[in-house]
């Protein structure tokens, strides 16, 4: 893959915590690239630092050292209104804890960030009923969050996270809330997405069965990369 | 911002209880605002009404000076008068001029075969003055003089006691004339006794027709004071500023000029009342802060989402900006109504302040009605609606600024 045709590209990236007296390195020298296309997992056990790696990349949080991109956006010397409207464009978020909207029905949570772009209403609504049947939500469109069941609100978190078709999406352990058949067909779904719509995909998790669908796993320890490895296409399920 | 506006909207409803205790509060606020600014204007209004009918007027002419040293010799000329007069009429329409009142001021002593007393005799067109002043209305006993020259005089209840005198007892009046050095005196009849509610009214008012004070105080056919009545007070001061200009070599005086104790009453008054709805405005002020912080500072997490959705700080803050303008709308909405509602039931039935005393009241030389009836201008209604919608609004600003902060995207991972 050429060395330009990243998507995110981290240099040297080093984040440090101060709890009380304590000073923590969640994050220690990360350098990384991630390309446009590739489902790469970040994974390790709890304080490895894969999600403050996750936050970082998507410009949710700043790194204490290092620099990092977004295709040719540094984030580290962007404003707090910049990166929002960075985000807007060109990345989206799923959430181990959902995190929708609770006043939205799924169909308009599915449909904020388009309506935050100014896409135009006949557009945007085919656009979000496209996708709500892709993650296999219809019939459930004006139902609010409170009324949904986990693994559908994870569906309709996913639905928001691609119907803006985002360079990349980053999804922090989005499986760890779900029981196994929804945690498989979410999967599947992403998998899906990442084959048929060329969508980045970067994961943390320690869910093995995630693990066993990632074209790239990147192993943490303490902040720092423990290995990152290619997965032939022959190993994954 | 039509997304901002649909989430702030069911925003406001997610603790419906809140809201409407918020919004209860605020309208409760304005309603009595409304109220306690109603009751007050309307409780000045019937003070400065009350006060022009007894003896002044809405704009008042007077000779320069007049009103720094009340000599009997400083009266507006026959001229002048005519003057006055006729600009009066030309400007009448379009100042709703009601009444044009001339009168004669003098001091002197009032004696009947009891006693005597000092006295201020007020010269009046009795015909005019019944229609539109309240001496005639305050008459206990006897009646009004019937013409500009009778021989007849209405008196204070009080001059009445301290003389012994009843309608019909004749009593002697002694006062200096102008420019002369010896004192007159004229013979005169009570024709009736009023009791205005005023002490310095009733101690020692002698009403005489004008012509007979002019005769008796030397006047010819000059007056002090040329009273103009109008059926809005509100023009007292655009007619006051005309005549100033239209009427050369004479004072033209506002009743707040001509009425100085009652106007510095009215603005202390006022001043109280301001002091009183800003410390309870303050107190509602800290309610509805705390409420509207509360509701940003609980949502932490949403607003963390909201910025990873990239919603930028800009636009979290008009989110949390339109909920404080739902708020103010519906707390305006519902305080002007009850506020209205409450001001017209006191505009028709009155608030009865003889409840609270007994007997009468008087404040910088004017009774006070024992019923005050409310009195609201559409200025002042929308003085307050507007002070309520930007206080709320200003109030909003504090939580607005706190949404907008960098989020917290730790609190995003949390189940």
């Amino acid at each position: 893959m050429p060395e330009n045709e990243y998507v995110v590209k981290l240099e040297s990236v080093s984040r440090v915590y101060h709890q009380g007296d304590q000073t923590v390195h969640a994050l220690d020298h990360i350098s990384l690239r991630i390309h446009h296309g590739e489902m790469v997992v970040v994974a390790g056990p709890s304080g490895s630092g894969k999600t403050t790696l996750l936050n970082i990349a998507g410009g949710l949080d700043r790194p204490t050292e290092g620099k990092v991109w977004l295709k040719e956006h540094e984030l580290t010397t962007m404003n707090r209104r910049a990166l929002a409207q960075l985000r807007l464009h060109a990345i989206s978020f799923v959430f181990q804890a959902y995190n929708l909207i609770p006043v939205l029905s799924a169909e308009e949570n599915a449909e904020f960030i388009l309506l935050l772009r100014g896409v135009p209403a006949a557009a945007r609504r085919a656009k979000v009923r496209e996708v709500l049947n892709a993650v296999g939500l219809q019939g459930l469109e004006d139902r609010r969050p409170h009324q949904l069941s986990g693994g559908q609100q994870q569906r309709v978190a996913v639905a928001r996270a691609i119907v803006a078709e985002p360079a990349l999406v980053l999804a922090d352990e989005p499986t760890a809330n779900l029981d196994s058949a929804s945690a498989a067909a979410l999967l599947e779904l992403m998998v899906r997405l990442n084959r048929e719509l060329g969508t980045t995909f970067l994961f943390s998790t320690h869910d093995p069965r995630v693990m066993r669908r990632a074209r790239r796993v990147i192993r943490m320890m303490d902040g720092r990369i423990e290995s990152d490895e290619n997965i032939p296409e022959d190993e994954q399920e | 911002m039509g997304i901002l506006l649909t989430i702030a909207w069911r925003n406001i409803w997610r603790h419906t209880r809140r809201t409407l205790l918020t919004v209860f509060t605020v309208a409760l606020g304005l309603m009595l605002l409304l109220l306690s600014i109603g009751l007050g204007d309307g409780g000045h209004y019937q003070m400065i009404e009350s006060s022009v009918r007894f003896g002044s007027g809405h704009v008042v002419i007077q000779a320069p000076g007049y009103q720094q040293s009340r000599g009997v010799a400083k009266y507006v000329d026959y001229g002048a008068q005519h003057r006055a007069l006729a600009w009066l009429d030309s400007a009448g329409d379009r100042f709703g001029v009601q009444t044009v009142l001339r009168r004669v001021f003098g001091s002197g002593l009032a004696a009947s075969a009891e006693d005597s007393a000092g006295v201020q005799m007020i010269g009046i067109q009795p015909a005019l003055e019944r229609s539109v002043s309240r001496f005639a209305e305050k008459l206990t006993a006897g009646k009004f003089p019937e013409s500009d020259d009778a021989e007849e005089v209405v008196i204070g209840s009080g001059v009445a006691r301290r003389l012994a005198l009843k309608p019909g007892d004749k009593l002697v009046l002694t006062a200096q004339e102008v420019g002369g050095r010896e004192l007159q005196s004229i013979l005169v009849r009570v024709g009736g006794i009023m009791r205005t509610g005023i002490e310095e009214v009733d101690e020692s008012t002698v009403l005489l027709p004008l012509v007979t004070a002019q005769r008796f105080l030397g006047t010819g056919e000059g007056v002090h004071q040329i009273a103009v009545l109008l059926r809005d007070s509100r023009l007292a001061e655009p007619l006051a500023r005309l005549a100033r200009e239209r009427l050369p070599g004479l004072d033209v005086l506002t009743w707040a000029q001509a009425l100085p104790e009652l106007n510095d009453f009215i603005r202390i008054d006022d001043a109280g009342n301001y002091l009183f709805n800003t410390v309870f405005f303050v107190l509602i002020a800290f309610l509805v802060l705390n409420t509207l912080l509360m509701s940003v500072l609980e949502r932490k997490r949403e607003f963390a989402l909201l910025d990873a959705l990239g919603l930028t700080p800009e636009r979290r803050f008009s989110m949390i900006m339109l909920e404080a303008g739902f708020v103010a709308l519906l707390s305006a909405a519902a305080g002007a109504a009850l506020g209205l509602l409450g001001h017209l039931y006191f505009a028709v039935h009155g608030l009865p302040i003889d409840w609270f005393y007994t007997g009468e009241i008087s404040a910088a030389g004017v009774a006070f009605d024992p019923v005050i009836y409310s009195n609201l201008s559409e200025k002042r209604i929308l003085g307050c609606i507007g002070l309520v919608f930007v206080l709320t609004l200003l109030l909003a600003l504090v939580p607005a600024r706190r949404a907008a902060r960098p989020a917290d995207a730790c609190l995003l991972g949390r189940a």
